[in-house]
């Protein structure tokens, strides 16, 4: 009976496994795939709720907003994506007005009459960024306009509870001038505030879809994006479709130094997007992802950690036995810092400089790297990450580096000789075995100027929450750039943030609360970038927090992807994204 | 109709154990894991929404009332949303049971099937040089980590060999097939060594039975002996082992769904436990509680029908 059972399987196996077979087209080409993973699940489409990566990148698939980052430029340049142009500013910073492109076409869907999809119109920012107000929705972006939109606050509380939200009243910071122009006002000079309208927090949805699938919107996706898909059920794929009624966008004709050689111009001008259906492969496992990754089933994944030595050769970059097979290998400079959190609440940390300094000092930065990012990251010098206007480039913190005759010396003028009389500091960090081994790490760092670190493991919500109630003596945390600003690393350093806020920490400085309160209000300019500047010694300096690492990674790209691009805000990018499935066919035989 | 009153009188003792599962639930949700709102908003969330949001979720009534809402769900089945994804609970496990039964069902039966063909082997030459080898070789299966089969299996057998998918999962018969064989084979070896062992107990305490004797005196065939007599005794306890696996194959297998990609009922627990999704975790903790007593009485009225013996009372 088994050995029936175990032989119709097994001829059933054979009978239907699956390969990398190319699909034709009714018109005789071959349909082009991009096939892309995720290593963490998706919640789904809203961009009301797309505060985690992987949400936001599955949302700007299907939604778009006002604007967007050039895909090739560098530093970081925001261009109109459904904004006609770019915004009218007033003279005081206050007002900013935008055109929006006509004809855009919402994707067609059961909330529409007749199934077909409407024009977007300014009414539907209107809709979408009071959306992100109202209380019902709880929207995880409302912090990006909190406060900062005319009216916006007030409006809000009349929102929540059993009633409607009365999405007719009026606001004074949100105007529809006619079907195609917006006006938002704000309370205050926000110069971030163009980031926060290229972020899938503010993209527009159609409200005819919300009332229709209510709770459910959220797996009802329905945008004027570039691709389409159908009703979302948590599982391990998402299929894409080109959008066959996308307005005419095209590839960039121009970019940053050196991106014509790379090939990255040789689609310039080309409509987009250029393939014609992406399959996002949801894997949580990276043995999983390495694997189908070396099988041509994915075209890109990031090293695993445990392979990096075997793909990475020392002094050479990518090994023979990957470049033979054409796959390439690309540099990811995050904008983010890792660190070691005093809590400022503590008067151990509060009151004594030199004791944080002297931990700082002590902190082997350059051992940490290579034990734990294969000595590829970048140590931090304070807290602003490299290719930021606010990051000082060859800036050295006068306690960032190795120096344990100095921290002995400050941790006795602190008062702690040799760490005498200083109680056990307990470091509380999120549990997992790579975490723990760089607890301890720290630890052992630590105790060479005599300082006594107990490493307690706990999981991220127990973090947390000890932060948010400042229960926490130290702790580990990192954080990535939500956009390409120093304000947004600075802020955490913000005495008005403490927790629950982003200032965990609850480091409290005046002389650095009035310089933050001054650069929030300042356009982009050399003045700001100045005072960026400043406040990035002054944390250097004063050493907040243990500052760790800008992290750095590397990414695989098998040879048939085309026009990749590394970019830290890589919202709605697949679009420009193409495939050469005559290369793939060819390359795929190598594997 | 004496099983009926049996049955019917242990189901009137499943609502005090709903109500403590309900109580240990809620204890470990609502009271010991914390205020989970500030990681359902994000790193950006502010202190009045956290408020706004505990308001809506019901966190700050009184913990008597968060106690009542959780034992409504758990006579009613209706466990209300995910927080993270807002599907109806209800629909993610119609959904999901179904990839993650595709995976247990014939691994379970198959698994279930050799073990006892195996038992019943060694049995035979028990004391010999092959039941001696078979008892190393479980014990030996059952040393190694599942997570060296799992590892192992997908790098070698699917990805270096090619014999078998790496991962993913497709849905319909007979769509779904490739990607479950290797899967189905790793949870066969692992089930294979403790199933044997155990069935070989069960076996050999029947064959040293005076009935057991009485047939051979007969001059009944050993194949008679084991098949007919000493497999029908053996039955008893291993239907127990059976029907209390059964909840286990609903819930899927928390490891062979994540590294494989099936989109079953395991895969979802972690998804759940990883975003901190408390409706859809405590609906899995009660389903499974209530599964797994269900299914107890389900053994002991087996017990009787396998063996006239056993008397229900």
């Amino acid at each position: 009976m088994s050995k029936l059972l175990i032989t119709v399987l097994i001829s059933t196996f054979f009978s239907c496994t699956k390969s990398n077979k190319a699909t034709v087209k009714a018109d005789g080409t071959i349909e082009k795939v991009l096939n892309i993973v995720v290593s963490a699940n998706v919640k789904g489409f809203d961009p009301n709720q797309a505060s985690d990566r992987y949400s936001g990148n599955e949302a700007a698939r299907i939604y778009e907003g006002l604007l967007q980052f050039h895909y090739l430029k560098r530093p970081y340049e925001l261009i109109p994506n459904l904004a006609e142009s770019m915004p009218e500013v007033s003279s005081d910073g206050l007002s900013y007005t935008f055109k929006i492109k006509k004809g855009v076409l919402f994707h067609d869907d059961a909330c529409f009459p007749n199934g077909k999809g409407r024009e977007l119109t300014a009414s539907d920012f209107d809709y979408s960024i009071r959306r992100m107000a109202d209380k019902k929705e709880q929207s995880k972006g409302w912090w990006l306009i909190d406060g900062k939109i005319k009216g916006l606050n007030e409006w809000r509380e009349t929102t929540g509870g059993s009633e409607a939200s009365n999405y007719a009243a009026p606001v004074a910071g949100i105007k529809v001038l006619d079907k195609y122009t917006i006006k938002f006002t704000l309370s205050k000079p926000f110069p971030q505030f163009l980031y926060s309208l290229a972020m899938p927090f503010t993209y527009a949805v159609p409200k005819e879809a919300v009332q229709k699938y209510g709770k459910e919107f959220i797996n009802h996706p329905v945008g004027t994006g570039p691709f389409i898909t159908g009703k979302y059920t948590q599982g391990n794929k998402i299929v894409y479709t080109k959008n066959p009624n996308y307005r005419d966008e095209f590839y960039p004709t121009e970019g940053s130094p050196g991106d014509k050689e790379k090939g990255l111009l040789k689609d310039a001008g080309k409509k987009i997007p250029l393939v014609d259906k992406i399959i996002v492969k949801i894997m949580t496992e990276e043995q999983t992802r390495w694997l189908n990754f070396k099988k041509g089933k994915l075209d890109s994944m990031s090293i695993p950690t445990e392979e990096f030595a075997n793909v990475m050769i020392p002094g050479k970059g990518l090994s023979d036995d990957f470049k033979s097979k054409g796959i390439v290998e690309r540099k990811v400079v995050g904008l983010d810092v890792t660190y070691n959190a005093f809590n400022h609440e503590n008067e151990l940390f509060k009151t004594n400089k030199k004791l944080r300094q002297a931990m700082s000092a002590a902190f082997d930065r350059e051992n940490f790297n290579k034990k734990f990012f294969q000595g590829i990251s970048q140590p931090a010098q304070s807290v602003v990450p490299p290719n930021i206007a606010g990051h000082i480039n060859g800036f050295k913190g006068p306690y960032q580096n190795l120096n344990i005759e100095l921290a002995k010396k400050l941790l006795a003028e602190a008062g702690f000789p040799e760490g005498k009389g200083l109680k056990e500091i307990t470091l509380h960090y999120t549990y997992s075995t790579k975490s723990r081994q760089m607890a301890e790490v720290f630890q052992q760092n630590m105790s060479k100027i005599g300082i006594k670190i107990k490493p307690v493991g706990v999981t991220w919500p127990e973090l947390v929450k000890l932060v948010n109630t400042k229960q926490t003596m130290m702790y580990s945390m990192a954080w990535g750039a939500d956009y390409p600003d120093a304000e947004n690393f600075l802020q955490l350093l913000y005495s008005k943030n403490g927790a629950p806020g982003a200032n965990g920490a609850n480091y409290n400085n005046q002389e650095f609360d009035s310089m933050f309160e001054k650069a929030a209000l300042m356009e982009d300019s050399p003045e700001r970038t100045a005072l960026y500047e400043k406040m990035y010694k002054f944390a250097a300096e004063e050493v907040p927090w243990i500052i760790g690492f800008h992290r750095v990674t590397y990414g695989l790209i098998h040879g048939w992807v085309e026009n990749s691009k590394s970019i830290e805000f890589d919202h709605g990018m697949v679009k420009y994204k193409n495939v050469d499935m005559a290369k793939k066919a060819e390359l795929l035989k190598k594997l | 109709m004496q099983i009926l009153q049996y049955s019917l009188r242990r189901l009137l003792y499943l609502i005090p154990v709903i109500l403590g599962v309900s109580f240990v639930v809620f204890f470990l949700f609502n009271v010991v894991a914390g205020d989970p709102t500030p990681l359902l908003l994000g790193k950006n969330a502010t202190p009045s929404q956290i408020a706004e949001l505990r308001s809506q979720l019901g966190l700050d009534r009184p913990f008597f009332m968060q106690y009542l809402d959780i034992v409504k769900s758990a006579f009613t089945f209706d466990f209300g949303r995910s927080w993270s994804t807002q599907q109806k609970i209800s629909e993610i496990i119609s959904q999901r049971a179904i990839p993650s039964l595709t995976l247990t069902l014939p691994a379970f039966i198959l698994a279930s099937i050799l073990g006892i063909l195996i038992s019943l082997v060694v049995s035979f030459y028990r004391g010999k040089t092959l039941d001696v080898s078979m008892r190393v070789l479980c014990i030996a299966l059952m040393s190694i980590s599942s997570l060296v089969y799992i590892i192992v299996g997908q790098k070698i057998l699917a990805a270096d060999l090619g014999l078998f998918e790496i991962s993913g999962y497709e849905t319909g018969f007979p769509d779904f097939v490739p990607y479950i064989i290797l899967p189905v084979i790793i949870w066969i070896v692992l089930s294979l060594g403790p199933d044997i062992r155990f069935f070989r107990t069960v076996i050999l305490d029947e064959v040293y039975q005076d009935y057991v004797r009485t047939a051979r005196a007969k001059g009944l065939s050993e194949k008679v002996i084991f098949l007919k007599h000493v497999l029908r005794n053996a039955m008893v306890p291993m239907i127990t082992y059976f029907v209390i696996q059964l909840p286990f194959l609903i819930m899927g297998s928390l490891l062979l769904e994540n590294y494989f990609d099936i989109p079953g009922l395991g895969s979802e627990v972690v998804r759940a436990a990883n975003s901190n999704d408390f409706p859809v975790l405590k609906a899995f903790a009660i389903l499974f509680s209530v599964a797994y007593i269900v299914f107890n009485l389900i053994t002991d009225i087996l017990y009787a029908v396998v063996d006239p013996r056993i008397k229900l009372q």
